[in-house]
């Protein structure tokens, strides 16, 4: 334990006196330029290894998966199409697909809603108060989502009938005189992925109510001031005042979380592996990867995702830079 | 001056790049005066402590020094340590199917020159030595073994109901149907396990395979000569329905199946009062999961048999799994130690200090285990025609651990009929 504790350490001041050492090389190399030259070139030496760093993890990658999907299961000889239409063509996967919708229909609104009530709310408390419900509802970000999740499962935990339950959900059930439900494997209207959802916007609602709260803090006084004299009531004002100078948050939030929950992977994995057709993509992905050593199959879903993913963040980008400017 | 500077600077770099990439290079064993034979392993720690305390003075006495390292993740490691060429010289390995494709690419020493290959047959458990051949040549040696496919129950309230042992698949429902008709609930059954959810299914059907179609047609199961889809994996899985489906046979019902962690599903079993269910199928390692309170009186409160053959008499392989020792580096003190670890007494100190070691040997004395419960595993095991290395292991992964365990836990959710399971497992197996 010391010794890898001494080793992190060590490799953390290795890397950076190595980065300093990269940049102070390159500084001396655009110093022993001629004077004009000195000044054309050094933006372009220091901006030049972030550059490179994103082009070898983020970029090349990109290139070789979108490359992968249209090879076979091991990475070699082009199928072409064949890794998506064979996905594709499996209900299974059709599944997986509808689950992943089901979830960015479900959790970036709802984290809103959530997020926007508590924040809402909590700005009339008293300032004690206020801390209190906020640190309480903001705690659950500090966990890890798998520990989170796994403490999770004894939420929905069911034994047979007539042992004692260690799941709480089914504690009450059982003892309200009723048999314990499988919970995980209520597939009827999916009700078992909107169980698994329940914990992520447990998760999430904290991220969402901070960013929100800082917002509405935000809203300058004289506005809702200026409404209340004209005799708006309170909804009025929170719908016709507030949330139109918080859009840019809502906005943003609403973004993230939606990005978030198209990756999903951690709490689905940990709770169900994917069973009772509760599978999403980011799951199918990795189960395909490193379960079934399909490279094809696994390329092609992140491509798929890929394509899902990039028209978001770049309204999101553009929304940020119309913020910008204004 | 300049020089020194070099080489501080080059060793300071040099402990750098091992402490980063965190990763010794080992016991240098090329010497020819040096007699260090190193051996790689994951087994638990108190198996290790018995062997490694009944090797080391055998060893001493040849002039050779055993260094046990205990390693986890060995099966990816020893794979990135050949390709490295610089493997231990010895390595147990939980799955011979890695053994093999070593073997078969040369980098696995066989051990036909080696070992008394005829006497050591005579010596262990049927099958065990077969477990890692390629063209005829044996390549590892079972060291220790575990067992599958064990039913448990609470011996005290068995045997007060007067239920005994089945000899048949046959005489099983029918100790089932009598276990109900007593108004009992008969079977524990839970395949809840995690992200692994499905495999004590998958043990079921193995061992339900194993049992009517012999072991020549299991080893051509688990290489997908004979389908999922096909007759015999049929006949299995009526009998697991007739076993778990149907009503009031398993504590919970059907729907109870997928929820109930395996690891606790046979603790309804010791219920004050009367038993939740009498019977519980699993491997051997689950006495572990026992109550704390069961396990201190083990032998008074837990009675097993093995899964009864198709018909009495007929041929009756067990399912189990082992660590299999191979050796990676020649050399003789490596084949000197190899014969050592091949000698039935080897086992005696991990047979004796509490250690959940069961040796290979069927000649091994059965009173050398202190516990009665784990001489009855041994009966088990050393009365067995044949032994099938666990299935799904064997398998490629994306069924082994992905398909096989999914469609099963689907079907018994009742999601999935079985026709749909069964194709979906064979539409899986990789084309390679």
């Amino acid at each position: 334990m010391l010794s890898q504790l001494f080793s992190t350490v060590l490799i953390v001041l290795a890397g950076i006196a190595a980065a300093l050492a990269v940049f102070l090389v390159l500084n001396k190399l655009a110093e022993a330029l001629p004077g004009r030259w000195e000044h054309r070139v050094k933006p372009y030496f220091f901006v030049a290894p972030a550059v490179a760093a994103i082009g070898v993890y983020l970029i090349y990658p990109t290139v070789v998966t979108i490359i992968d999907s249209f090879r076979d299961s091991n990475g070699e000889g082009f199928v072409g199409l064949d890794n998506f239409s064979k996905l594709l063509a499996t209900p299974a996967f059709r599944q997986t697909l509808l689950n992943s919708l089901l979830w960015i229909a479900v959790v970036p609104a709802t984290c809103i809603v959530v997020g926007l009530i508590v924040a809402a709310l909590a700005d009339r408390l008293s300032s004690g108060a206020e801390k209190a419900a906020k640190t309480i509802i903001f705690m659950p970000m500090a966990i890890s989502a798998v520990g989170a999740a796994t403490v999770w499962r004894f939420m929905y935990a069911t034994q047979p009938p007539g042992t004692p339950q260690t799941g709480l959900l089914n504690g009450v059930v059982t003892a309200l005189g009723h048999d314990p439900i499988p919970w995980l494997q209520q597939t009827t209207w999916h009700a078992n992925s909107l169980l698994l959802m329940v914990m992520l916007l447990w998760g999430q609602a904290g991220f969402a109510m901070v960013l929100l709260s800082a917002a509405i803090k935000g809203v300058p006084t004289e506005s809702t001031e200026a409404a209340r004299m004209d005799g708006a009531g309170e909804l009025r004002i929170f719908w016709r005042v507030i949330i139109p100078q918080i859009r840019g948050t809502l906005i943003t939030v609403f973004v993230t979380v939606l990005i978030g929950v198209m990756k999903i992977f951690d709490v689905i994995y940990v709770m169900t592996d994917g069973a009772f057709n509760t599978n999403v993509v980011g799951l199918e992905f990795f189960n395909q990867l490193f379960t079934n050593y399909n490279f094809g199959y696994a390329s092609a879903i992140v491509v798929m995702l890929l394509v899902a993913i990039v028209p978001i963040m770049i309204y999101q980008i553009r929304q940020f830079r119309a913020e910008e400017s204004a | 001056m300049f020089t020194r500077k070099l080489v501080l600077g080059v060793s300071a770099f040099s402990a750098l790049s091992l402490l980063i990439t965190g990763c010794s290079s080992g016991s240098d064993t090329g010497d020819t005066g040096d007699k260090t034979v190193t051996i790689w392993t994951s087994m638990d720690q108190p198996i290790i402590d018995g062997l490694e305390a009944a090797l080391a003075p055998r060893a001493k006495a040849e002039g050779i020094t055993v260094k046990w390292s205990k390693v986890d993740n060995i099966s990816q490691l020893i794979v990135q340590k050949v390709q490295a060429n610089d493997p231990p010289d010895i390595a147990f390995m939980p799955q011979p199917g890695i053994i093999k494709d070593l073997a078969a690419k040369g980098k696995v020493t066989a051990l036909d020159g080696i070992l008394d290959l005829p006497t050591l047959r005579n010596s262990m458990t049927a099958g065990t030595l077969d477990v890692a051949q390629v063209d005829g040549k044996t390549y590892g040696l079972m060291v220790s073994m575990n067992v599958k496919g064990l039913v448990f129950y609470p011996k005290k309230a068995f045997e007060a109901a007067g239920y005994t042992a089945p000899k048949t698949l046959d005489e099983l429902d029918t100790l089932t149907a009598k276990i109900k008709a007593d108004g009992n609930t008969p079977w524990c059954l839970g395949i809840e396990s995690g992200t692994a959810t499905g495999w004590p299914a998958t043990d079921w059907f193995e061992n339900l395979v194993l049992k009517y179609g012999g072991l020549a047609q299991y080893n051509a199961w688990i290489a997908h000569q004979v389908k999922f889809d096909s007759p015999l994996v049929r006949q299995a899985a009526a009998e697991f329905e007739k076993i778990a489906f149907t009503d009031g046979n398993v504590l919970g019902g059907r729907k109870a199946i997928a929820s109930n962690a395996f690891g606790t599903a046979g603790n309804a079993m010791f219920n004050s009062g009367k038993p939740g269910c009498y019977l519980y199928q699993q491997g051997s390692f689950i006495t572990g999961f026992f109550p704390k309170a069961i396990q201190q009186s083990l032998d008074a409160e837990v009675g097993l048999f093995g899964l009864p053959p198709a018909t009495a008499g007929g041929e009756n392989a067990v399912e189990g799994g082992g660590d299999t020792a191979s050796i990676y580096k020649n050399s003789p003190a490596a084949q000197k130690v190899m014969k050592l670890l091949a000698a039935t007494d080897l086992g005696t100190t991990a047979a004796g200090n509490g250690s959940s070691f069961l040796s290979p040997h069927k000649d091994f004395p059965i009173s050398g285990y202190p516990l009665q419960t784990t001489q009855a595993v041994a009966k088990v095991a050393y009365g067995s025609t044949g032994f099938a290395f666990d299935g799904s292991d064997a398998m490629p992964t994306a069924v082994g651990s992905g398909t096989f365990w999914k469609e099963m836990t689907a079907w018994i959710a009742g999601q999935q009929s079985l026709d749909t399971a069964l194709k979906n497992i064979d539409a899986s197996w990789p084309v390679s």
